[in-house]
C-alpha cells in the first residue's frame, strides 16, 4: 500500500466512525454552570491570593519589629466541627442531624453536598443566597428540614419570631459555608426572619415547601422554577454524562444519560435517535448512604418493543453489579465514574424483566443483593 | 411522578445575557464536533461529552477572548487535548473497565469504540501518537497546526506520525485496504 492510499484509507476510516457517533443535544445549561464554577474558583483563588498578600504584608514587619501580633476581635459565629454539623435535633421522635459532606468517591476531587442524617445529599455551591428543604420519609413522616446560606453579614435567623439560629460556620472542601438549619412541620410553612438586615436580603426569608411525593429530594431556591431565591447565587456545578448505551434485541439502540447536580440525580433514558425518551430526578446518594435505584420504562415507538432502563450511583466499594433476569439470564454493568461518583447503568428489553441486583467487589465477592427492585420510579436500598 | 425532561433541557439566562447569546450560537455549532473529536481521542463515549463540556465552559469563561481570537477552534482544540492528558492522569486511579456482559443481553458494557477496528487499533497507541492521527486525519491539520495545539515542535509531530503509521500498518485497519 503506498503512503497516499494508506493516508486516504485512514481518513475515510476515521471519517466513517467518528461522523457515526451520534452526539446528544448540546447541553448548554451545564456548560454555563460550569463556567461559572470555574469562574467562582479563580475568584476564590484571586481573593485567597491577595488575602495571603495581605496576611503576609501585616506580619512580616510585625515579626520583624518583635512586637505582638494584633489580635483580631472574637468571630462571633459558631464553627462546626470536623464532621460538618450545623444542626441537629429530634423531630417527630426521631433524631437528626443537617452537615456537609464530601459526597464523591475516594481519590476524586471533593464534592460538597447538605446531607440529612448522612444520605440524600444537596450538592450546593457556598455563595449566600440559597435556601432548601425536603422532605425525608425515613427521618420522620410529616417532618421538613431546611437550611438557609447566609452572607457574612448576618448573625443568623429567627424562626417564627421565637426562636434565635446562630449562623454555624462550616469548613468543608476548601470551601465556607454560612448555615442555619432546622425542622419544621410539613404542614406548616416557618416564618424566617433574618437577626439583622442585610441589603438585596427581604426580612422575610422564603423556604420552599417540599412534596412529599419527592423524598429524599432538595428543593433549593437558587434553582427550582419560580420560586424566589434570597439573592442571586452562583450554583454548585452540573455534571452530565452518558452511563451506559447499548442496542436492543431487534435493532434499537438506547443510552442512558445522568445529571448530578443541586437538582438530585437526574436520569433520562433515551432511544438512540432521540425520538422516545423518559427522564426522572431522584435523591443524590452519599458514598456510605443508601443506594437510590431508578427505573425508567419506555416505548421505544412500536408495539412491544421497549425496555426498562435502570441507573444508580454505587459505593467506592461497588466493582460491578450483575442483574439478574427473570429468565435467569444477567447483564454485568460496570460502573462509570461521573464528577467523581460511581453510577451503573443498564436496560432490561421487554418482555423481560428484573428480578435480582447483586453487587459485587473487586474480587468478584457479592457485597449485597435484593429483589426489591422497582419498575417504575426509585426506589433506595443500603446495600 | 414529575417529567424533569424540560428541565434538563432548560437553557439558563446566562446563556441569554453577558454576551452568552453569540455564544450559544458558537457552541451549538462546534458541539458535534467537539463530542467526535473527544471520541476519537479517547475512544470512550461518555468521557467524550465531558471532555467537550470542559472545552466550551472555559471558552465560555474566556469568552470575549476567544470570539476576538484568529481561530477560536484552535482555542478550543488545546483545551481539549489538554483535558484529554488530565483524564488519562486520572484514569489511573479510575475504575478499570470490567467484563462484558455474559449474556447476549446488550449491556452498558457495549461501548461504541470497541465495535471498530479502527478505534481498537488506535487504543493500542500512545497518547500522544493517537493525538496526532485524528488531528491529521480526523481534523485535517497541519503539522504547524497539529504542533501548536499539543505544544510541540512541527517535527516532533512529523516524528510521530511515522511513528503511528508504522503500528496501525500492523492492524487490520490499514491491512485490509490493500486494493487501489
Amino acid at each position: 500500500m503506498t503512503p497516499a492510499t494508506e493516508e486516504r484509507q485512514l481518513r475515510r476510516a476515521l471519517h466513517d466512525t467518528l461522523q457515526s457517533v451520534p452526539p446528544p443535544p448540546v447541553p448548554l445549561e451545564a456548560i454555563a454552570r460550569r463556567g461559572k464554577v470555574i469562574r467562582l474558583r479563580r475568584a476564590g483563588a484571586a481573593v485567597g491570593a491577595l488575602a495571603l498578600a495581605g496576611i503576609v504584608a501585616v506580619t512580616v514587619p510585625a515579626l520583624r519589629a518583635s512586637h505582638p501580633p494584633a489580635v483580631p476581635p472574637a468571630a462571633p459565629a459558631v464553627t462546626a466541627g470536623p464532621d460538618g454539623v450545623f444542626a441537629s435535633g429530634t423531630a417527630d421522635g426521631h433524631p437528626w442531624r443537617l452537615a456537609v459532606q464530601n459526597v464523591a468517591d475516594p481519590g476524586y476531587r471533593c464534592l460538597p453536598a447538605i446531607v440529612i442524617n448522612g444520605t440524600d445529599a444537596d450538592p450546593v455551591s457556598p455563595a449566600p443566597g440559597n435556601a432548601a428543604s425536603v422532605a425525608p420519609g425515613q427521618a420522620g413522616r410529616g417532618v421538613a428540614f431546611a437550611f438557609i446560606q447566609l452572607p457574612a453579614g448576618v448573625s443568623g435567623v429567627v424562626v417564627n419570631g421565637r426562636q434565635h439560629l446562630p449562623a454555624v460556620i462550616v469548613n468543608a472542601c476548601g470551601y465556607r459555608y454560612r448555615l442555619v438549619g432546622f425542622s419544621y412541620p410539613l404542614a406548616g410553612s416557618p416564618r424566617i426572619t433574618l437577626a439583622k438586615s442585610y441589603p438585596g436580603w427581604p426580612a422575610d426569608v422564603f423556604v420552599p415547601t417540599p412534596t412529599t411525593q419527592d423524598e429524599g429530594l432538595w428543593i433549593n431556591t437558587d434553582t427550582a422554577q419560580g420560586v424566589p431565591a434570597p439573592a442571586i447565587v452562583a450554583s454548585a456545578t452540573v455534571a452530565s454524562a452518558t452511563v451506559a448505551s447499548g442496542t436492543l434485541p431487534g435493532g434499537p439502540g438506547w443510552i442512558i444519560r445522568v445529571q448530578f447536580g443541586p437538582g438530585g440525580d437526574c436520569y433520562e433514558f433515551a432511544d438512540s435517535l432521540g425520538r422516545n425518551q423518559m427522564g426522572y430526578c431522584g435523591p443524590v446518594s452519599t458514598p456510605a448512604g443508601p443506594e437510590t435505584i431508578m427505573a425508567l420504562p419506555l416505548g421505544f415507538g412500536a408495539p412491544g418493543v421497549g425496555a426498562v432502563g435502570y441507573a444508580f450511583p454505587v459505593s467506592p466499594a461497588t466493582a460491578r453489579v450483575r442483574a439478574v433476569l427473570d429468565n435467569g439470564s444477567s447483564v454485568l454493568a460496570t460502573p462509570r465514574i461521573v464528577d467523581g461518583r460511581k453510577y451503573v447503568a443498564f436496560a432490561v428489553p421487554s418482555p423481560r424483566s428484573l428480578h435480582r441486583l447483586i453487587w459485587l467487589d473487586a474480587a468478584n465477592r457479592a457485597i449485597a443483593s435484593t429483589t426489591a427492585v422497582p419498575q417504575y420510579g426509585y426506589t433506595q436500598f443500603q446495600p | 411522578m414529575t417529567n424533569r425532561r424540560d428541565e434538563l433541557a432548560a437553557v439558563p439566562d446566562v446563556i441569554g445575557t453577558d454576551g452568552g447569546e453569540d455564544f450559544g450560537a458558537f457552541a451549538t455549532s462546534r458541539w458535534a464536533g467537539l463530542v467526535r473529536l473527544a471520541f476519537g481521542l479517547t475512544g470512550d463515549r461518555w468521557l467524550a461529552e465531558d471532555m467537550a463540556q470542559t472545552a466550551l465552559a472555559r471558552a465560555y469563561v474566556a469568552w470575549r477572548r476567544v470570539s476576538q481570537a484568529d481561530d477560536p477552534d484552535a482555542y478550543l482544540r488545546r483545551i481539549l487535548v489538554n483535558a484529554s492528558h488530565r483524564r488519562f492522569r486520572r484514569r489511573r486511579v479510575a475504575e478499570q473497565p470490567g467484563d462484558p456482559p455474559e449474556t447476549p443481553v446488550e449491556g452498558p458494557a457495549d461501548l461504541v469504540g470497541e465495535r471498530t477496528a479502527l478505534l481498537a487499533a488506535l487504543r493500542q497507541l500512545p497518547p500522544r501518537q493517537r493525538e496526532v492521527i485524528v488531528l491529521r486525519y480526523w481534523a485535517d491539520l497541519t503539522d504547524a497546526q497539529i504542533a501548536a495545539t499539543l505544544g510541540c515542535s512541527p517535527g516532533t509531530v512529523r516524528s510521530q506520525l511515522s511513528r503511528a503509521l508504522a503500528k496501525l500498518r500492523n492492524s487490520p485497519v490499514l491491512a485490509e485496504g490493500d486494493g487501489p
